[in-house]
């Protein structure tokens, strides 16, 4: 039968987590949104009750509207190959969620990037040091609202003589004396910025 | 008499390093006590960027995540942009993708291979396989116009179709890398001396491979079959008739043992493509590209890649913007998790031979 496997587990999922949200977008994925402290036991269940052992990646989202960070968890089971997506969101303004370094080890990785990226604070993981960043200070970079163009201007300058050449679009035509088109204008890069 | 210990940082210019890292080593004389990966020197904020560019002009950014094997990048970024807005992809397409990622695939082994070999200074090797993979350089040129960074899979298909008399040159091409086979095979596969120097190096415990994330040749090397284009087949490869090899152990051998078969493989799936690759369109046309809008939803993908699972997260927010793209790279945890621990106990002069077998790639693991 179509989509059986993906149904029972499913199922079971429900049958333990009451609050949490659980579809299947289609074969062989789940996507299970979740309360952020049912993170811990539902990661804890999928591993050793429903056999995901193999943890694909987290990711992580920024909502700067809803004012909200999103943690994406996904497990893959090698047995029936399904994938399991697991969300769930963290206020922005103070985001924490318990280590699960116990769990899998790699995830240290994992939660040193998103700590330094991001700013969530991992509880009891204890070597949240800098991973790619050095001394970084300020709004974590990967944060919508963080500000790359400001952030440029102030530390970084323009080789003499260069500072014409900052958008390739208008030198190019200042050199050319062509004319840019509309609408070539407005997806120029700065405009993006 | 206790010997002292001794730290030794190990890249990020060296030789036998896989790119720009590097590892921080405590030694008691020869042997590694502890190990620490050490990235940075190579953040190019990809992913960062990719918030501020429209979909199509994350493309040029993607491929530069992985220098040796580009092309997984592409195609999961085309394909998770096609899942989110549910886009057909024309069969025609879907062999050509196929093509190109066994192509790739093929080029990046040769390129392990030298790698491989020269960090246990068997020199004639990298001379051989860099000059052999150069042929394929070649069929991607004629291909894509590029030789490294292609830019050629996106949403909806591939750019251009196959140039004409393209199809003999790739079997041409296959003929020859079948023939050089035996060579690599006289030189590095039945060679005793690899054999003494890989055998029980850099061994990845079997019972633990699934729970530290180990994925492509590595996992595979300890016995366990599971290969992305088997359990979740994408494009075509449902279609293709191949076998996954395993071998038995987990160390530096049995991960180029497994890769040697597979090479094996990849040269059977190119086959196979040029014979039974349809006619007709080779590209779905997406909507105005400057002002293309993929509706909101988000999705992951993934690729088999040489080095093993790769995978594309991406987010959208209904805007000409991707909310988010995040690149799940192999080498994001063979390289730093894994690495640091399978180097305890091992030999100084192992560390790069133990980098390569693992597939090592930093740019992947900074993005």
């Amino acid at each position: 039968m179509k989509l059986q496997i993906e149904n029972e587990i499913l199922d079971k999922i429900k049958f333990t987590f009451h609050s949490a949200e659980v579809r299947i977008p289609r074969h062989q994925r789940i996507e299970v949104k979740l309360r952020h402290d049912l993170i811990h036991p539902f990661l804890g269940y999928a591993k050793n009750t429903l056999g995901f052992k193999h943890l694909s990646h987290i990711s992580c989202v920024d909502w700067l509207e809803d004012n909200q960070i999103e943690l994406v968890y996904i497990l893959m089971n090698y047995e029936n190959l399904v994938e399991v997506i697991a969300k769930i969101r963290l206020n922005r303004e103070k985001p924490e969620i318990p280590t699960l370094r116990e769990y899998w080890p790699q995830i240290e990785t994992y939660e040193r990037e998103i700590h330094e990226m991001y700013g969530v604070d991992f509880i009891g993981h204890g070597n949240l040091t800098d991973f790619i960043l050095e001394d970084w200070e300020g709004i974590p970079p990967m944060r919508r609202d963080f500000d790359t163009v400001k952030y440029s201007k102030e530390n970084f300058f323009h080789r003499e003589g260069r500072e014409d050449a900052q958008d390739v679009r208008t030198t190019i035509t200042k050199k050319s004396g062509e004319e840019i088109p509309e609408l070539a204008k407005v997806y120029s890069v700065r405009h993006l910025e | 008499m206790r010997e002292k210990e001794t730290t030794i940082y190990l890249g990020p210019q060296h030789p036998g390093i896989t790119g720009n890292m590097m590892v921080k080593l405590k030694v008691t004389g020869d042997t590694i006590v502890k190990a620490e990966t050490h990235v940075g020197y190579l953040h190019r904020a990809f992913e960062k960027l990719m918030e501020a560019r429209t979909w199509l002009q994350c493309f040029p950014i993607v491929c530069r995540i992985c220098v040796p094997e580009p092309d997984p990048n592409e195609e999961n970024l085309s394909r998770v942009i096609e899942e989110i807005e549910g886009r057909e992809v024309p069969e025609r397409a879907k062999y050509i993708r196929v093509l190109v990622l066994e192509l790739s695939r093929l080029a990046t082994y040769l390129l392990w291979m030298g790698g491989q070999s020269g960090s246990m200074g068997l020199y004639t090797m990298p001379q051989w396989t860099v000059g052999d993979r150069d042929y394929i350089l070649d069929l991607f040129e004629q291909l894509t116009g590029g030789r490294v960074y292609h830019m050629y899979i996106w949403p909806g298909g591939v750019r251009r179709d196959l140039p004409e008399g393209f199809k003999d040159k790739v079997l041409k091409v296959m003929d020859y890398l079948e023939r050089r086979l035996k060579d690599y095979d006289d030189l590095l596969f039945n060679n005793a001396l690899f054999y003494k120097r890989a055998k029980g190096v850099g061994i990845i415990d079997k019972n633990k491979a699934q729970e530290w994330g180990v994925v492509g040749a590595p996992l595979r090397g300890c016995g366990i079959k599971h290969d992305v284009r088997i359990d979740e087949p994408y494009e075509v490869y449902d279609k293709m008739d191949f076998i996954v090899p395993t071998y038995e152990g987990g160390d530096v051998w049995s991960r180029a043992m497994v890769r040697r078969l597979e090479f094996e493989q990849s040269i059977s799936i190119v086959r196979q493509v040029i014979e039974k690759i349809p006619g007709g369109d080779f590209y779905n046309k997406i909507p105005n590209p400057l002002n293309w809008r993929v509706p909101p939803g988000d999705a992951y993908v993934k690729t088999e890649s040489a080095r093993g699972e790769f995978g594309y997260y991406a987010v959208s927010d209904g805007s000409v913007k991707p909310r988010r793209v995040h690149a799940r790279g192999p080498a994001y945890v063979h390289g730093v998790s894994l690495l640091e621990r399978i180097l305890v106990g091992a030999n100084i002069a192992d560390v790069s031979f133990i980098m390569n077998s693992l597939g090592t790639c930093p740019p992947e693991i900074e993005r």
